[in-house]
C-alpha cells in the first residue's frame, strides 16, 4: 500500500495535473494510511474512513480551473456538467462545494458528496477523487475530473470570456507556462513493416509511452493498435497508455478465439478503421483542445439535441472530419471508419482523436500532434477574436 | 407505496393456508428486497435444519423488478442450504419474478410440508393448492408443459424430489436457482412447482429522473467489452470465457489437478456458436441476453457448465458437454456441483468418467441409485464416504467453479469467506482479476485484497438485493443503479449507502452461519491448492499459493469485518442492534 502513495503521487507530478506540494494519498486495507502534504494527507484520511472504498486522493489541480468554474457557478447549482464524453459516460456530473459550505470539519461533507459520486471539487481545496477497490482508480477518477473541468473551463471562457477578478492573468499564465509546444521532434520509432511480434509489443508500449509523455493524452485515456497479418495488437481496455507492457491482446482477425474479451472497448472500431483504410497503425486519445473544439459546432436550427450519438454530419476541423458516436458499441465504430479513410485522421464529437499510420507508428504519432496543435491555436485564435 | 409493493405473502404448505401480511417500510428500506430481505427474514429460523417443516423457502423479488431497469427481472430464493449448511441465497432472471411481484408481494413466504404432491397456483383471483400426484416424478420441462398455461412456473424435477443435495429450482424459460441444493428444500416440502401470474404494474416515483439513469447504464453497457464487445457476453454467452482462462492458465483440469486442458477449443465460444448456430438468448426483459441457445429453443451451457463438463472430467466432446448440461436441466441438477462431484470420484477410482458413462451416472444421480446414491450427496460427502476427502475441491460443501484459485489470489481468497461457501460471484474477483473491470488488479498478489473482497462482497450483497444481475457491473456501477432505485422508490439511495446495506446482510449471513458452527477453519482452500502447482507454462508461472500469505490476508479480512481472529462475532447480541 504504501508503494502506491508513491507511485500514483509522482504520476500526478509526472503528469502535471496536480501541484507537487498540494497531494496527498490514502488507503485503507486492515489498516488506513495516509501520506503526503500533512493538512490534505489528513483531510483524505478523515474522508476515506468514512466511506466504503480503499483509494482516496486529494489534490490542488495545477491549474485554478475547477475552482473558477465553482466561483462562476450560479448561486444555488451545486455541480458542474461537463459535456465531454469522458463526462457524459462515467462522471455524469461533477457536484462542488463551496468555502462556505465547509464548516469546521470538512471531512464529513465531503464524504457525503462523494458517497454517491467518483470526485468532487472543493473550492480552495482540490479536487477529492476516490477509488472504490485500488488507489490506481482515485488516480484515474482524479485524472478524469481534471480533464473534464479542464475542458469544461476553456469553453466557458469562449463563451463568455473572463468574469471573475484575476481570471485573466491565470489564464495567461497558463497558456504561456502550463501550455508546452506539442511535438513529435526526438522521438524514435520503429520503422515498418511491423510484423515480429515481439518488436510490436515493444513498440505499441513504446508509442503509448509517447502519446503521454508528449501531453498528448493523460495515461490512461486511450488506445493503440497496430495490424500484422490476421492479427490485431491492441491495448487493453483500463489500461494505462504509459505502461502496456503485459497489457496489449493479441486478437485474431476472423474472431477465432475470444481471449481478447480483455481488449480495448474500441476493439472494432480499430478493426473497422483497418478495413477501411488498410492502415497499419492506430493511434487514439484524447487531446484535450480536439475535444473542446469537437463541440464548437456552427450550425443553426440544427433539430438533434443528443449531439453525442446522433449528430450524422460529418464536419471539418481544418481538414479534419468530425463526426459522433459513442464509446464500444454506441455508434462511433461506424462512423469513424468511412470518415477516416480519405484524411487518415478523424475526430470524435467531445471524446478524442483517431490517426492512422501506413505501415508504423511515426505518421500515426505525427497526424495527432498536428491536429492537436491545430485545434489548440483555432482554440486561442477564436478566443482572441471573441475578446477582442 | 413507489417500487416496493409493502406485502409478503405466506404459506403453510402444512395447513394448506395463504394469508397476506405487511411488511414494515422500515424492513425494506434497510434490506430493499430479494437476497438483504430473504436473509433478514431467515432470523430466526436459520438454525434450523434445512429439511425441517418449519424451514421457511423464502422468493424475494426487489424494488426494481417490475420496471424497466436493465437486468432487474430478477428474484433472489433464500433458505438454509442442506448441501453446505450455510444459509442460503441465489438470484434468477424470468418473468416468473415479474408476474410474482404483479400479485403485489414483495416476497413469497413457503413453509410447512404437504404429505402428498402439490402445486401452488397464484394469481390475482387468490390461492390454490392442486394435488398433481401425475407430475411427481416428471421432469422439468414435462412439468412446466402441464403447468405453463396458467401463468409462470417455478419447479423441481426428480433430483429435488428425490433430496439431491445440489437440487436446483428451474424457473420455466430455463434460469435456474443454482447450487446450494434450495430444489431439495422444495422437494422436502412436498412442492412439485409454484406458478404465480400477476400482472399489477409498478409504480415509479421519478418516471424522467429513472429514465435517465436508465439511459446512463445503456450508455455503459455498450461501453463494455464485456458486455456489448464484439467478443463479448452478449455475441457469445459466457463461454466467451473459455478462450480467456484457457490463456490465463486457469481452467480447473481433471479435478483442479492442472490448470490448462488441451481440448478447451472444443467448447469455446466461437466453437460452440459455429457448432450449434447458437442464437441470443437470456433473461426475459434484459437487454444483455447473454444466454445462448439452438435454432430449435435447447439452452446451450454456460462457461463454468463447459469448463466443468469439459476439463474438470477430461472431456473434450462439445455435444457430451451440451447434453449434460441439457440432462442436468431436465432433472433439475446444478450442473457445477455435479460436474465437479463427479471429478470427484473420478480421480478417487483413478479414471474419470466419459461420454455416455456421465449421462447414466447423472440419471442415477437424480434418481440417487446405484453409484448415484453417493454422488447425489456432493464431493465432500462422497469424497469422505470413499476415505478420500482430500479429493473433494470445494468450500464449506459448495463445489468450485471454473477459476482456478492459483490464478487469482482474490478469488482464492473470496471463496472462502463466501457466505454459502466456494462461489466466485458473491465478491466476483474476476471481475478485476481478470476482466479488468472496474479496473485491473494484480491476479498474483494479495496485496489490498481483503478489503477489495469485502468491499465487492457488501455491493454485491446490495446488487442482489435490488435484483439486478451481476454482469450489468461489467459496465454499470452503483451510481447509476443508486439513480434508477431513488427514481423508482422515491427514497434517496447512493452508492455508500447501498454499501452499507450490502455489509450489514453479509455479516447477517455470517453471524447466522457462526451460529451454526462455522468459523475460521471453514473459511479455507482444499489443501490441494497450497500443495500443488498448476500447469505454468507460454510465460506464465502457476505455482502453488502461499498459505502464509492467505492467512494474513484472511485475518486482515476479519479485522476489516470487525470479527475475532477465529472468523466469529465478538458480540452475541449482533442481530439485535441490526434493524
Ligand atoms: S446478463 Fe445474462 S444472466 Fe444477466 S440478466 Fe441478462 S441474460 Fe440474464
Ligand atoms: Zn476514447
Ligand atoms: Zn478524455
Amino acid at each position: 500500500m504504501r508503494d502506491q502513495v508513491s507511485v500514483y503521487t509522482n504520476k500526478l507530478i509526472a503528469d502535471r495535473s496536480a501541484h507537487a506540494q498540494g497531494i496527498a494519498i490514502a488507503a485503507q486495507d486492515d489498516v488506513l494510511i495516509a501520506g503526503g502534504a500533512p493538512d490534505l494527507a489528513r483531510l483524505a484520511g478523515d474522508v476515506l474512513s468514512r466511506l466504503t472504498c480503499l483509494g482516496m486522493v486529494v489534490a490542488c489541480p495545477s491549474l485554478p480551473f475547477a475552482d473558477f468554474l465553482v466561483a462562476r457557478a450560479p448561486a444555488g447549482e451545486s455541480c458542474i456538467v461537463p459535456r465531454d464524453t469522458e463526462t457524459r459516460t462515467f462522471l455524469h456530473d461533477i457536484p462542488f462545494l463551496r468555502r462556505s459550505d465547509l464548516g469546521a470539519d470538512p471531512a464529513p461533507v465531503i464524504a457525503r458528496l462523494l458517497g454517491s459520486r467518483k470526485g468532487v471539487v472543493v473550492e480552495g481545496v482540490g479536487i477529492v477523487a476516490s477509488g472504490a477497490l485500488t488507489v490506481e482508480q482515485a488516480y484515474i477518477n482524479y485524472s478524469s475530473v481534471f480533464h473534464s473541468t479542464f475542458v469544461k473551463y476553456l469553453q466557458d471562457v469562449l463563451h463568455h470570456g473572463f468574469i471573475l477578478p484575476g481570471e485573466a492573468e491565470a489564464f495567461a499564465a497558463f497558456r504561456s507556462q502550463w501550455l508546452r509546444p506539442l511535438t513529435d521532434e526526438g522521438l524514435a520509432f520503429r520503422s515498418g513493416p511491423l510484423a515480429e511480434r515481439d518488436e510490436i509489443l515493444d513498440e505499441i508500449a513504446t508509442v503509448g509511452r509517447y502519446t503521454v509523455e508528449r501531453g498528448l493524452v493523460d495515461s490512461f485515456f486511450g488506445n493503440i493498435s497496430c495490424r500484422a497479418g490476421e492479427v490485431i495488437y491492441i491495448s487493453q481496455t483500463a489500461a494505462s497508455l504509459d505502461s502496456l507492457a503485459g497489457c496489449i491482446d493479441p486478437v485474431p482477425t476472423d474472431n477465432s478465439s475470444t481471449f481478447g474479451i480483455t481488449a480495448s472497448s474500441e476493439l472494432l472500431a480499430h478493426r473497422r478503421i483497418y478495413e477501411a483504410t488498410g492502415a497499419a497503425t492506430i493511434l487514439h486519445g484524447h487531446p484535450k483542445f480536439a475535444v473542446i473544439m469537437s463541440m464548437e459546432c456552427a450550425e443553426e436550427g440544427c433539430a438533434i439535441t443528443d449531439c453525442w450519438k446522433e449528430c450524422d454530419r460529418v464536419r471539418f476541423l481544418g481538414d479534419t472530419p468530425v463526426v459522433a458516436g459513442e464509446i464500444g458499441a454506441g455508434g462511433l465504430a461506424r462512423r469513424v471508419p468511412p470518415a477516416i479513410a480519405g484524411p487518415r485522421k478523424a475526430v470524435v464529437y467531445g471524446h478524442g482523436v483517431f490517426t492512422v499510420g501506413e505501415t508504423d507508428f511515426a505518421d500515426a504519432f505525427r497526424a495527432l500532434v498536428s491536429v492537436e496543435n491545430w485545434c489548440r491555436g483555432e482554440y486561442f485564435r477564436r478566443l482572441e477574436e471573441r475578446l477582442g | 407505496m413507489f417500487g416496493w409493493t409493502g406485502t409478503i405473502l405466506n404459506i403453510d404448505l402444512s395447513s394448506r393456508a395463504a394469508w397476506r401480511e405487511d411488511l414494515s417500510v422500515e424492513l425494506l428500506h434497510a434490506y430493499l428486497g430479494g437476497r438483504g430481505l430473504g436473509v433478514r427474514l431467515m432470523r430466526g429460523f436459520h438454525a434450523l435444519d434445512p429439511f425441517d417443516p418449519v424451514m421457511p423457502l423464502i422468493f424475494a423479488v426487489g424494488p426494481l423488478c417490475g420496471t424497466s431497469a436493465p437486468t432487474a427481472a430478477r428474484l433472489t430464493v433464500v433458505s438454509r442450504s442442506p448441501l453446505t449448511g450455510t444459509i442460503y441465497d441465489c438470484s434468477a432472471g424470468g418473468r416468473f419474478a415479474w408476474r410474482l411481484k404483479g400479485l403485489g408481494v414483495d416476497a413469497l413466504r413457503l413453509s410447512g410440508r404437504s404429505e402428498t404432491p402439490v402445486t401452488l397456483v397464484v394469481t390475482a383471483g387468490g390461492v390454490e393448492f392442486v394435488d398433481v400426484p401425475e407430475l411427481w416424478g416428471q421432469t422439468v420441462p414435462e412439468t412446466v408443459a402441464a403447468l405453463s398455461g396458467r401463468g409462470s412456473v417455478a419447479a423441481i424435477g426428480p433430483a429435488g424430489e428425490n433430496g439431491v443435495l445440489f437440487a436446483n429450482i428451474m424457473m420455466g424459460e430455463g434460469n435456474s436457482v443454482g447450487r446450494g441444493g434450495l430444489g431439495a428444500v422444495m422437494g422436502a416440502k412436498g412442492l412439485k412447482a409454484v406458478v404465480v401470474n400477476g400482472d399489477i404494474p409498478v409504480a415509479v416515483a421519478d418516471r424522467e429522473r429513472f429514465d435517465r439513469a436508465r439511459q446512463d447504464v445503456m450508455r455503459l453497457f455498450r461501453a463494455s467489452p464485456v458486455i456489448f464487445g464484439e467478443l463479448g457476453i452478449a455475441e457469445y454467452g459466457t463461454p466467451a470465457l473459455v478462450d480467456l482462462m484457457r490463456q490465463r492458465r486457469m481452467a480447473p483440469t481433471e479435478n483442479f489437478r492442472h490448470t490448462v486442458f488441451e481440448g478447451s477449443a472444443n467448447y469455446s465460444g466461437p466453437a460452440i456458436r459455429s457448432a450449434y448456430q447458437a442464437k441470443k438468448d437470456g433473461c426475459y426483459g434484459c437487454p444483455i441476453q447473454c444466454k445462448k441457445s439452438t435454432p430449435r429453443g435447447e439452452h446451450l451451457p454456460e462457461y463454468e457448465t463447459v469448463s466443468h463438463f469439459g476439463a474438470l472430467n477430461g472431456i473434450a466432446s462439445l455435444d457430451v458437454i451440451v447434453k449434460s448440461n441439457t440432462l442436468c436441466n431436465e432433472l433439475g441438477m446444478d450442473t457445477i456441483s455435479a460436474a465437479a462431484t463427479l471429478s470427484a470420484w473420478g480421480e478417487v477410482r483413478g479414471r474419470f468418467p466419459g461420454g455416455e458413462e456421465v449421462q447414466r451416472l447423472l440419471v442415477d444421480t437424480a434418481l440417487r441409485r446405484g453409484d448415484g446414491e453417493l454422488l447425489s450427496l456432493g464431493s465432500r460427502r462422497a469424497a469422505r464416504a470413499l476415505g478420500r476427502p482430500e479429493l473433494s475441491m470445494e468450500v464449506k460443501g459448495l463445489e468450485l467453479p471454473a477459476y482456478d484459485p492459483r490464478g487469482a489470489y482474490g478469488m482464492a481468497l473470496a471463496y472462502c469467506t463466501s457466505n454459502r461457501g466456494g462461489c466466485h460471484l458473491r465478491a466476483y474477483p474476476i471481475s478485476h482479476e481478470i476482466l479488468r473491470k472496474p479496473v485491473a488488479t494484480d491476479r498474483f498478489s494479495f496485496s489490498g485484497k481483503a478489503r477489495i473482497i469485502a468491499i465487492a462482497e457488501d455491493t454485491n450483497a446490495a446488487i442482489d438485493s435490488l435484483v439486478a444481475c451481476k454482469f450489468s457491473f461489467f459496465g454499470a456501477t452503483l451510481e447509476e443503479y443508486a439513480e434508477l432505485l431513488s427514481a423508482a422508490t422515491g427514497t434517496e439511495y447512493t452508492p455508500q449507502s447501498l454499501k452499507e446495506i450490502g455489509r450489514r446482510i453479509c455479516l447477517t449471513e455470517r453471524f447466522y452461519n457462526c451460529a451454526n458452527g462455522f468459523d475460521v477453519k471453514d473459511d479455507c482452500l482444499p489443501a490441494r491448492f497450497f500443495a500443488e502447482p498448476g500447469s505454468s507454462g507460454e510465460g506464465v508461472d502457476i505455482p502453488p499459493i502461499d498459505r502464509g500469505r492467505f492467512d494474513e490476508e484472511l485475518q486482515k479480512y476479519y479485522r476489516i469485518r470487525g470479527l475475532t481472529p477465529a472468523g466469529t462475532f465478538a458480540d452475541p447480541d449482533f442481530l439485535l442492534t441490526q434493524p
